[in-house]
């Protein structure tokens, strides 16, 4: 049957590659369409370079091609025919690490290791053309390059080391590791850590088994919508598919959840969100198992959505789940003292509504996984699942085994950030493993990863802080709405966070919190690095600032004044015996450098602050133009 | 994911003509930067095409030549030769200025001045540079045996937002523009972060004084990513043209630029950084040229 788009992913046209790969010659036949990172990473197996985004922009795949390094993503695969391809995993020639290598490990420069390959290409090429590189000539050589979890200062760290051994202007020892007698506030080695830098370690998109399938997901276009009628028959007679799953196929209970039991692994009926998976192919390849997912044939009984919570919470509000009236997903209230009488007492009530925006992850490493079954028969489910023993048990449940005949793996976890505490696809998967009886791989997109992965939530907050004279406060209302998405998943224990945390670490007599987390159909909210702290903290921090310059005060001096001391019990009235608020705040305070008194001080025609810039801060960005005077000088 | 029947590998122009003409709705690749990020979910979804013709390895555009004051720059010429290309250096610094902006080391080396031009984003980085160097594109197309070319300024070529004058079956094949050895010239650009952005406002200048240094033999002023095309600043050259590049006089063309923001969004930063863009603009190029202008100082109007 003839595609419509005129592909034909079963027997896609070929092309013939003679290249030097890593010193080896190499000749392969390969789908046309491939494009280097594709050759290198599924036809040659070498997985040390990743592809994090496809784009260009992430440089994970960053590879030599005749010696210039290029992003192996943005490359047909036609463009190394007859050339020479240097990839990361044999950076050393099988000498085990190269000073760049070895340099990441000695200044700690991998974390989660996603981007390490990719860096360390990018090292490789700036001290090729630079020996002597600068750092700015540096910053800019890795500027294609992104991190998200080392952060940039110790990768600079290891490329101007680097850069300094291979000068000789630092000995070699520099780069072996520090004898030491104590592991606290020493570098200590990091187990993972050779296996990251060289691109050896496995991710899920690494792995490979014999016989192994792949699987691709139909997601929804609409985000609340019934579905009429789900037709898999033309997907599933498509020559290299071995199954199509939907909701159907599962055995157990279809209904989990961290807290609140609301997800089916697949649409059970209902859409919610736009991204929302609702079936999945199996099939010989990605490109067959792409191209079947276009043959699905949905109709959808489009229903009006509700993408706001403070509609959400209206009367006659599309409803999202029946077990949740008013679409409220989760009410976290504390009640201490008396709000109205702190505030009526206070010199100075400031009133301001403050706003979050959802935020995504961005890890490098997209979700990816990979399911088997063991020969007694157990599921076992390979992904960077951050919350695997949680994980195995709703899996159990869902799949109607008992829980020995579930096992999870958790692989190298390329960044989560607690993005990847969510079930999305090891349901799927593992379906797919037990219909198939044979391995099955599934690596998301960066689109999909955006689409479907839950994000950090936004929230609007409306504070009241009443304070006296003199700085201290007596009474504090936040009232926090928060968008949750379609689905719960962290909801409650966000809301319970950020209402327990949110206040701050400060003496309040008085404090009223109502933290609401609401269905909406956007995109669920998720875990995400402070799991709600951050969102309320923002507000109190930003408050108290605003607070400071009212009372004309230094805003450090407010903190000060009203900070916990030893002895203080939290606004949930959990006694705390030691407390180092102070003491931390006043270390801060000296590593700044800073200089008391009202901020805005020029506004207000006094003299500038004397503690930015100077000694130890950073100075402002001068790249490019850097590079491009040492160029004019070179020629 | 962009999939195709055939991919032709050009060395000669006539090798690419037989390709397009067996092959209609063939389309052409140099980098390939712009062409598989597009045929991505979010841009173009899944594009299937009978065949990529790719340009890049054809010597006649990749050749870099320059007489009588014209620079004749083959279209496959990748944005890394800008920096690195001798007589590019020489004669068209203002590309390794805008070149140093561009993406990042690894993009620039695939990257192809071409192929910015066909792409003809609003925020391609080329352009202004380009434009401010008067470019022309030349364009071939085959008819019966012979290759007939077409040349036409770059301001024409571009018509709108990823529009082009470029026909079917034709190539681009080089940019002829002006060797400016003796100006000055300046890139700006501002996005979100320093490497691999979109600008949001970009800019160059090119500025050259007369024999006696004290007025402005020449000057011109192209900016981008601020409306549906990139465009020359007519007025404001015209203003300086011939004058003395006083403070006042680089100020008051600065701000004629204000009114040229006809983009979509954040119309207010834009203009603001724009204004600003211009006057930092011409005063680096004029230092380029040994000449010391002052600034004003700025106003500091916040609370
Ligand atoms: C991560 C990333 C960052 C980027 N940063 C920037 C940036 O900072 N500034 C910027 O301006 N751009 C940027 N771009 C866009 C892109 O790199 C440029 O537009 C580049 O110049 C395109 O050239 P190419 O050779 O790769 O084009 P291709 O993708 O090969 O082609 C682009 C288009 O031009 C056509 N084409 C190519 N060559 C010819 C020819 N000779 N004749 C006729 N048609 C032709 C193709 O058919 C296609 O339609 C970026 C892209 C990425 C992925
Ligand atoms: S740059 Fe190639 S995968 Fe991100
Ligand atoms: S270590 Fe850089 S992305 Fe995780």
């Amino acid at each position: 049957m003839p595609d419509p788009s005129g592909f034909d992913a079963a027997h896609p046209p070929t092309t013939h590659i003679v290249a030097t790969v890593n010193g080896r010659k190499v000749a392969r036949t390969v789908p046309i369409h491939y494009r280097v990172i594709d050759f290198v990473r599924e036809e040659l197996k070498l997985t040390g370079n990743k592809e994090g985004c496809g784009a260009g922009e992430c440089g994970t795949c960053s590879m030599f091609v005749d010696g210039t390094l290029i992003k192996s993503c943005l490359a047909p695969v036609q463009k190394i025919h007859g050339r020479t391809v240097e990839t990361v995993d044999d950076l050393d020639a099988d000498q085990g690490m190269t000073v760049i290598q070895r340099a990441f490990h000695k200044c700690g420069a991998s974390q989660c290791g996603y981007c390490i390959p990719g860096m360390v290409m990018a090292a490789t090429s700036t001290l090729r053309k630079r020996p002597r590189a600068s750092l700015d000539e540096i910053k800019e050589g890795l500027g294609g390059n992104i991190c998200r979890c080392t952060g940039y200062q110790k990768i600079l760290d290891a490329v101007a080391m680097a850069r300094d051994v291979l000068n000789g202007t630092r000995p070699e020892t520099d780069l072996e590791e520090a004898a030491t007698d104590s592991f606290i506030g020493s570098r200590t080695r990091r187990l993972d850590a050779p296996a990251k830098v060289t691109g050896a370690i496995k991710y899920a998109a690494d792995l490979w088994m014999p016989n192994m399938l792949h699987m691709q997901v139909l997601r929804s276009p609409h985000p609340h919508a019934r579905i009429q009628r789900l037709d898999v028959g033309e997907a599933r007679a498509m020559p290299g598919v071995e199954c199509v799953l939907t909701c159907d196929d599962v055995p157990g209970v279809d209904n989990f959840g961290v807290f609140i039991e609301d997800q089916p692994i697949m649409a059970r009926g209902m859409v919610r969100y736009v991204g929302e998976g609702i079936a999945a192919v199996v099939a010989e390849t990605a490109d067959i198992a792409r191209e079947a997912v276009k043959r699905i044939r949905v109709t959808y009984d489009l229903l009006p959505g509700v993408f706001d919570p403070f509609e959400a919470m209206k009367e006659g509000a599309p409803q999202l789940h029946g077990f949740a009236p008013g679409n409220i997903c989760k009410h976290t209230r504390i009640r201490k003292g008396d709000v109205e009488a702190g505030l009526g007492e206070a010199d100075l009530v400031v009133q301001e509504t403050y706003r979050t925006s959802a935020l995504e992850h961005a890890y490098l490493e997209p979700e990816a996984g990979l399911a088997y079954l063991e020969p007694d028969g157990c599921v076992t489910v390979m992904s960077p699942s951050q919350n695997i023993t949680h994980h195995r048990h709703m899996l159990a449940r869902i799949l109607g085994r008992p829980i020995n005949k579930v096992r999870m793996i958790m692989s190298t976890v390329g960044g989560g950030f607690g993005g990847k505490e969510d079930m999305l696809y090891q349901g799927m998967l593992a379906l797919a493993a037990i219909r198939t009886r044979r391995p099955v791989r599934y690596v998301f997109t960066r689109e999909e990863s955006i689409a479907a992965s839950a994000k950090r939530h936004p929230f609007s907050i409306d504070y009241t802080m009443g304070l006296r004279r003199g700085g201290l406060i007596v009474a504090t209302r936040m009232i926090m709405v928060s968008d949750g998405g379609a689905y719960a998943m962290s909801t409650p224990g966000v809301m319970n966070k950020s209402a327990i945390l949110g206040p701050g670490p400060y003496t309040i007599p008085n404090v009223w919190v109502d933290a609401i987390g609401v269905y909406t159909n956007n995109t669920p909210s998720g875990a995400f690095r402070a799991f709600g702290a951050f969102q309320s903290e923002f507000a109190t921090e930003s408050h108290l600032d605003l607070c400071a310059e009212r009372l004309g005060m230094d805003p450090a001096q407010l903190r000060r004044l009203n900070l916990m001391q030893d002895g203080a019990t939290t606004h949930t009235r959990q006694p705390l015996d030691r407390v180092a608020a102070t003491a931390c705040l006043d270390a801060a305070l000296a590593a700044a450098r800073w200089d008391p008194g009202v901020p805005h001080r020029e506004a207000r025609g006094e003299p500038a602050r004397i503690d930015l810039g100077g000694p130890g801060t950073r100075a402002p960005c001068t790249l490019g133009l850097g590079t491009m005077a040492t160029d004019k000088e070179t020629t | 994911m962009l999939t195709f029947d055939r991919y032709v590998t050009a060395t000669t122009l006539d090798e690419a003509f037989d390709a397009l003409q067996a092959t209609p709705g063939a389309r052409l690749v140099a980098g390939a930067t712009d062409l598989l990020p597009w045929a991505r979910e979010g841009r173009a979804g899944d594009v299937h095409l009978p065949a990529l013709v790719d340009v890049g390895a054809i010597p006649a555009l990749t050749a870099v030549t320059g007489e009588d004051g014209v620079l004749r720059i083959g279209a496959a010429t990748s944005i890394a030769a800008c920096e690195r290309h001798p007589l590019l250096l020489r004669d068209a610094g203002l590309l390794a200025r805008c070149a140093v902006w561009f993406a990042d080391d690894q993009i620039r080396e695939q990257a192809t001045l071409g192929g910015n031009l066909v792409n003809a984003s609003p925020a391609g980085d080329t352009l202004p540079a380009l434009l401010a160097m008067n470019a022309r594109v030349v364009l071939a197309a085959r008819d019966g045996a012979g290759i007939r070319e077409r040349a036409m300024p770059l301001a024409d070529f571009i018509t709108g937002p990823g529009r082009t004058r470029l026909g079917n079956n034709e190539i681009l094949v080089r940019i002829d523009c002006d060797a400016v050895p003796g100006h000055g010239g300046a890139f700006e650009k501002v996005g979100h972060r320093r490497s691999l952005v979109i600008s949001t406002v970009c800019l160059a200048v090119l500025a050259r004084l007369e024999p006696a240094r004290r007025t402005l033999a020449d000057v011109r002023i192209a900016i981008g990513a601020v409306g549906p095309v990139p465009e020359r600043l007519g007025d404001a050259e015209t203003a300086l043209r011939g004058q003395r590049p006083t403070p006042a006089a680089i100020r008051e063309a600065a701000v004629l630029a204000a009114d040229r923001v006809r983009s979509r969004s954040r119309q207010e930063y834009r203009r603001e950084v724009l204004v600003n863009f211009v006057e930092r603009g011409l005063v680096a190029a004029l230092e380029q040229c040994g000449l010391a202008v002052q600034r004003l100082p700025q106003e500091i109007v916040h609370a």
